[in-house]
C-alpha cells in the first residue's frame, strides 16, 4: 500500500468513526465482548483459522500456536473487557481519539488482538499496521469484528506498508493517536514522526510507545531443589517454548537466589530436560541461518568460558539449535539469542539478585517467582518498585490477564481523552 | 626465555611457504602444517585445550583440519588466548570497541609472521600490477601505527607503506580528523601528473571524504591504474550506505570505477585478510580470497557441517598465520560459497542486549 492509500484509509476510518460515536460506548463495548468471547472459546473458529495460517506465515510449528493460542486467549473474555472498562474508565468522562493508528510487532496474536479492540472500546477507529512477522492475525480479527458488526468491521483499516516506506509511516502518523510497538530505535523514530501538535491543543495528538522489554524467573531455596524445582521447570519450559521465546513474555534467564552452591546447576539441569520435554510435545519452529548461528555462537562462547575456567559454566543443548540452557558463573545479564535460549544464573541472596538487575530493569517487563514462601510478597513488591509491570508464578507467564499494565499502564487509559465535567 | 623448539619449526616452514612465489595452493601441506599447529595449541594453550576436549576434538581424533574446532571471535574479549607465556608477548592487537562492551584482543610474541602473512597478500589482491622493486603512490585513510599502535588495521597499512609505498604515501588521519586540507592538493596533484593512487581507507573514511568532496563541488578523475581499498563497516561514524552505493560515490568523486574497487575482510583476531578478487583475477566473478595459508569454510549453524554451495552459512577461518593464538575462528558473519572463494553476507543479528522479544520483529524492516 502507498501513502495515498494510507491517507484514503485513514478518511474511510474518520468516516466510519463518526458512525461508531453515534453508538453508545455500551453498545460498542457489548459487541467487542462477544468479539472477544468468539476468540476466546475453547473451540474458537478464530483461532483454528490462526493454528492454520500463523505457522506458515510466521514460523511457529502448528503446535506452539494452538498451545498459546488456548493458553493465552483464555483470559481475554468479554467479562475481562467489560471489568477493564469499569476499573479504568468509571468515573469520568472518557473518549478515544478520532482515529487511532497501531504499528504492531511480534507475530504474538493476543497483543495484536488488544491492540485493535482497545481503541475501538473508545469508539475509536484503528490503522493496523501489521508487522512483517505477522501478516494474517490483523486481518484475521477485522473480519471476527465484521461478522458480528459491520461498522465495526468498517472501523478497523489494515494498511500494508512497509516499515521503510517513509511516505506512507508519515501518512499513518496523521493518526489523532499513534500506537508503536517495537524496538526501542523503532519506537523512538515513530515518536519522533507522531509529534504531538502541542498540550492543550485542540486535538491534540497523542503517541503511545512499548518498546523493548524483557522477562525473567527468581527461584529461591524453596524451588531449587526436588518435586518443586520439577514443577518450576516444567512451568518454564512452557514459559519459553510458547512463542519461542519471541515475547517480551518469555523470559530470557532463571536466577536461582539460593546461597547453596549447586542451586543453579541443579536448576540448570532441571530446566534443559524440561525443554527437552517441550520440544517434543511443542517443536520450535523455524529460524533462519542467523538466528541459528547466533544460538551456536552464544553456546561456543559459554563453552570457552567454562574452558577458561571462568567459574562454573555448563552448556547443555539440544544436538540442532532447538533449545540451549546455559548455567552462568554469575548474576549479570547477558546477550539473549531468544529461539529457546536461556540462562541459569546464581544469586546468593534477593539483594545480589536485584542488583544485578538493575542495569537493565527499565526494559522489565514480567518476573515468575516461586519458592520463596513468605518473602514472595516483598519480593514482589520490590520487583515492582524496579519496573516489573506483573509478578506471577511459573508456567503463567504467556496468559496475562486482559487487564495486565503492560507498560505500567493501562489498557485504555492511554488511549483515552478524559473530560471533567463539572456542571 | 627461548621459544618453543616445536612453534620454532613450524613458524620456519610457514615462513618459508609465505615467501614462495607464486603462490602454490598445497592441500597436503596445509594439512599437515594445520594438524600440527592444532597440536602444538592444544598442548600450549589451555583453555583451547579445554575447549576441543568438551567437544571431543584431540590430535588423535582430529583427522582434517575441517574437524578443528573453531574459537568464536566473541572469546577474544573475554580471555587472552595465547599459546606461549605471557612473558614473551611482545604486542596486542585490538578491536576497535564499537560493537559495546569489552575489546577483543590477539596476543603475539613475535609479529614476524604476522607481517609474513599480510605484507604479500595485501600486494597480491591490492596491488598486482606492481613489477618486482616498484613502489606505489598510497595514501591511507586511517591513523598511523604510531598514533594507533593496537590497531590491526593500522598495523596492515603501516606495513603496506612502509614496504610497498613510495615517498608520497603516507597517513592523511590524524588525531582522529581526515587532513582534506592536506590531502585534496594530494589528490589533485597526482591526478594532475597522472600518477597511479591507492587509497585504503575504512568504509566511513571513505564517505567523509566523498562527502568533502561533494561539499566542494570538487570530482577528481585519479589516474588509470588507481585503487582503493575499503574496509569495515560504518559503526556509526558516518551515515551509512550499501556498499553499491559507496562503489558508485567512488566512482564519482575520486574516478575510480567499482571493477578497481576491493574490499577487504580482516579481523583484528586473524593475522591473515582476504580480499577481493577483482584485481588479482578480474576476469572473474567478484569473490573473497586469501592465500593458500589460510581456509574458509561457510558452516551450517544446525548441524556444524558445511553448508551447501552457495546457501548462506557462518564463515570459519583456519588461518596457519595464527600460531600464537588459536589457528580456528569463527566469526560472527554470515557467508556463502563462490566459486573457490566466498563473500559476505552480513553480520549475525545483534543478540538483543539482554533479550526481547519484540526486537526479534524490526519493525522498521520491511
Amino acid at each position: 500500500m502507498t501513502s495515498t492509500g494510507v491517507d484514503a484509509a485513514l478518511a474511510r476510518a474518520r468516516e466510519a468513526g463518526h458512525l461508531l460515536r453515534a453508538r453508545s460506548a455500551e453498545a460498542v463495548q457489548d459487541a467487542l465482548a462477544d468479539v472477544l468471547d468468539a476468540w476466546s472459546a475453547r473451540d474458537s473458529p478464530w483461532q483454528k483459522a490462526l493454528v492454520e495460517a500463523l505457522p506458515d506465515a510466521a514460523g511457529f510449528s502448528p503446535a506452539v500456536v494452538r498451545e498459546g493460542l488456548a493458553r493465552g486467549l483464555a483470559p481475554f473474555t468479554g467479562a475481562a473487557l467489560r471489568a477493564v472498562v469499569r476499573s479504568e474508565l468509571d468515573g469520568g468522562a472518557a473518549t478515544g481519539f478520532e482515529t487511532t493508528a497501531v504499528v504492531l510487532a511480534g507475530a504474538i496474536p493476543m497483543p495484536t488482538l488488544l491492540a485493535v479492540v482497545a481503541p475501538l472500546a473508545l469508539r475509536s477507529p484503528v490503522l493496523a499496521k501489521p508487522s512483517a512477522h505477522d501478516p494474517v492475525t490483523a486481518l484475521l480479527i477485522a473480519r471476527s469484528l465484521a461478522e458480528r458488526d459491520p461498522l465495526l468491521g468498517a472501523c478497523v483499516e489494515v494498511v500494508d506498508v512497509r516499515g521503510d516506506d517513509e511516505a506512507s509511516m508519515a501518512a499513518l502518523c496523521e493518526a489523532d493517536c499513534v500506537v508503536a510497538n517495537g524496538s526501542d530505535a523503532a519506537v523512538a523514530a515513530l515518536a519522533a514522526r507522531a509529534q504531538p501538535l502541542g498540550a492543550g491543543a485542540s486535538g491534540a495528538r497523542r503517541f503511545v510507545g512499548y518498546g523493548h522489554r524483557f522477562s525473567l524467573a527468581l527461584l529461591g531455596p524453596g524451588a531449587t531443589r526436588g518435586e518443586s524445582l520439577l514443577r518450576a521447570a516444567e512451568g518454564l519450559a512452557l514459559d519459553i517454548a510458547l512463542w519461542d521465546q519471541l515475547g517480551c513474555l518469555s523470559p530470557v534467564s532463571v536466577h536461582a537466589v539460593d546461597p547453596e552452591p549447586r542451586a543453579a546447576d541443579r536448576v540448570a539441569e532441571a530446566l534443559a530436560d524440561a525443554l527437552a520435554r517441550a520440544e517434543t510435545r511443542w517443536p520450535r519452529g523455524r529460524v533462519d541461518t542467523a538466528v541459528a548461528a547466533a544460538i551456536a555462537r552464544e553456546r561456543a562462547e559459554a563453552e570457552m568460558r567454562a574452558a577458561a575456567g571462568r567459574g562454573p559454566v555448563a552448556v547443555h543443548a539440544s544436538s540442532g539449535t532447538a533449545w540451549t540452557v546455559v548455567r552462568e558463573a554469575d548474576a549479570a545479564l547477558r546477550p539473549a539469542p531468544l529461539n529457546r535460549f536461556a540462562r541459569v544464573h546464581p544469586a546468593a541472596d534477593v539483594d545480589a539478585c536485584l542488583d544485578a538487575l538493575r542495569a537493565d530493569a527499565a526494559h522489565l517487563a514480567a518476573v515468575a517467582i516461586a519458592g520463596f514462601g513468605t518473602a514472595g510478597a516483598p519480593l514482589a513488591a520490590e520487583l515492582a518498585g524496579l519496573g516489573a509491570s506483573r509478578v506471577c508464578a511459573p508456567g503463567t507467564l504467556q496468559s496475562p490477564p486482559l487487564a495486565w499494565h503492560r507498560g505500567n499502564v493501562g489498557v485504555l487509559a492511554p488511549l483515552a481523552r478524559w473530560t471533567d465535567i463539572e456542571l | 626465555m627461548s621459544a618453543d623448539p616445536a612453534r620454532v619449526a613450524l613458524d620456519a616452514e610457514l615462513l618459508a611457504w609465505m615467501r614462495e612465489e607464486p603462490w602454490r595452493d598445497d592441500e597436503e601441506r596445509f594439512e599437515r602444517l594445520a594438524l600440527a599447529l592444532f597440536a602444538f595449541q592444544l598442548a600450549h594453550c589451555e583453555p583451547y585445550a579445554r575447549f576441543c576436549a568438551g567437544r571431543g576434538a584431540t590430535p588423535d581424533r582430529v583427522a582434517s583440519w575441517r574437524e578443528i574446532p573453531a574459537v568464536p571471535t566473541g572469546a577474544f574479549k573475554e580471555m587472552a588466548l595465547r599459546s606461549f607465556p605471557a612473558a614473551r608477548e611482545r604486542h596486542v592487537f585490538r578491536t576497535s570497541g564499537t560493537s559495546a562492551g569489552r575489546r577483543g584482543e590477539l596476543h603475539l610474541d613475535t609479529l614476524a609472521l604476522y607481517e609474513a602473512s599480510l605484507l604479500p597478500t595485501f600486494r597480491h589482491f591490492v596491488l598486482p600490477e606492481l613489477a618486482p622493486g616498484e613502489r606505489a603512490r598510497i595514501r591511507v585513510l586511517a591513523p598511523a601505527p604510531a598514533e594507533a599502535p593496537d590497531s590491526s588495521l593500522s598495523h596492515l597499512f603501516g606495513c603496506a607503506v612502509d614496504a610497498l609505498g613510495d615517498s608520497g604515501s603516507g597517513f592523511d588521519v590524524r588525531g582522529g580528523a581526515l587532513q582534506l586540507d592536506a590531502l585534496l592538493p594530494r589528490l589533485e596533484r597526482a591526478a594532475a601528473e597522472s600518477v597511479p593512487m591507492t587509497i585504503c581507507g575504512t568504509a566511513f573514511a571513505f564517505v567523509h571524504l566523498l562527502d568533502a568532496l561533494s561539499a566542494l563541488g570538487a570530482k577528481l578523475v585519479l589516474a588509470p591504474g588507481s585503487h582503493v581499498m575499503e574496509t569495515g563497516g560504518f559503526k556509526g561514524r558516518s551515515r551509512e550506505l550499501p556498499r553499491a552505493a559507496l562503489y558508485a560515490a567512488i566512482e564519482e568523486g575520486l574516478g575510480i570505477p567499482p571493477e578497481r574497487v576491493v574490499n577487504q575482510y580482516g579481523m583484528t583476531e586473524l593475522a591473515t585478510s582476504f580480499y577481493d578478487s577483482v584485481l588479482a583475477e578480474p576476469d572473474r566473478p567478484r569473490r573473497k580470497l586469501g592465500p593458500p595459508w589460510a581456509r574458509v569454510r561457510v558452516i551450517d549453524p544446525e548441524t556444524g557441517a558445511d553448508a551447501a554451495p552457495g546457501t548462506a552459512g557462518v564463515i570459519s577461518i583456519v588461518d596457519l598465520a595464527n600460531t600464537g593464538s588459536v589457528l580456528a575462528l569463527e566469526t560472527a558473519d554470515l557467508g556463502r560459497t563462490v566459486e573457490d572463494g566466498f563473500e559476505v553476507i552480513g553480520r549475525e543479528p545483534g543478540a538483543e542486549s539482554r533479550g526481547c522479544s519484540i526486537a526479534a520483529d524490526e519493525m522498521l524492516a520491511p
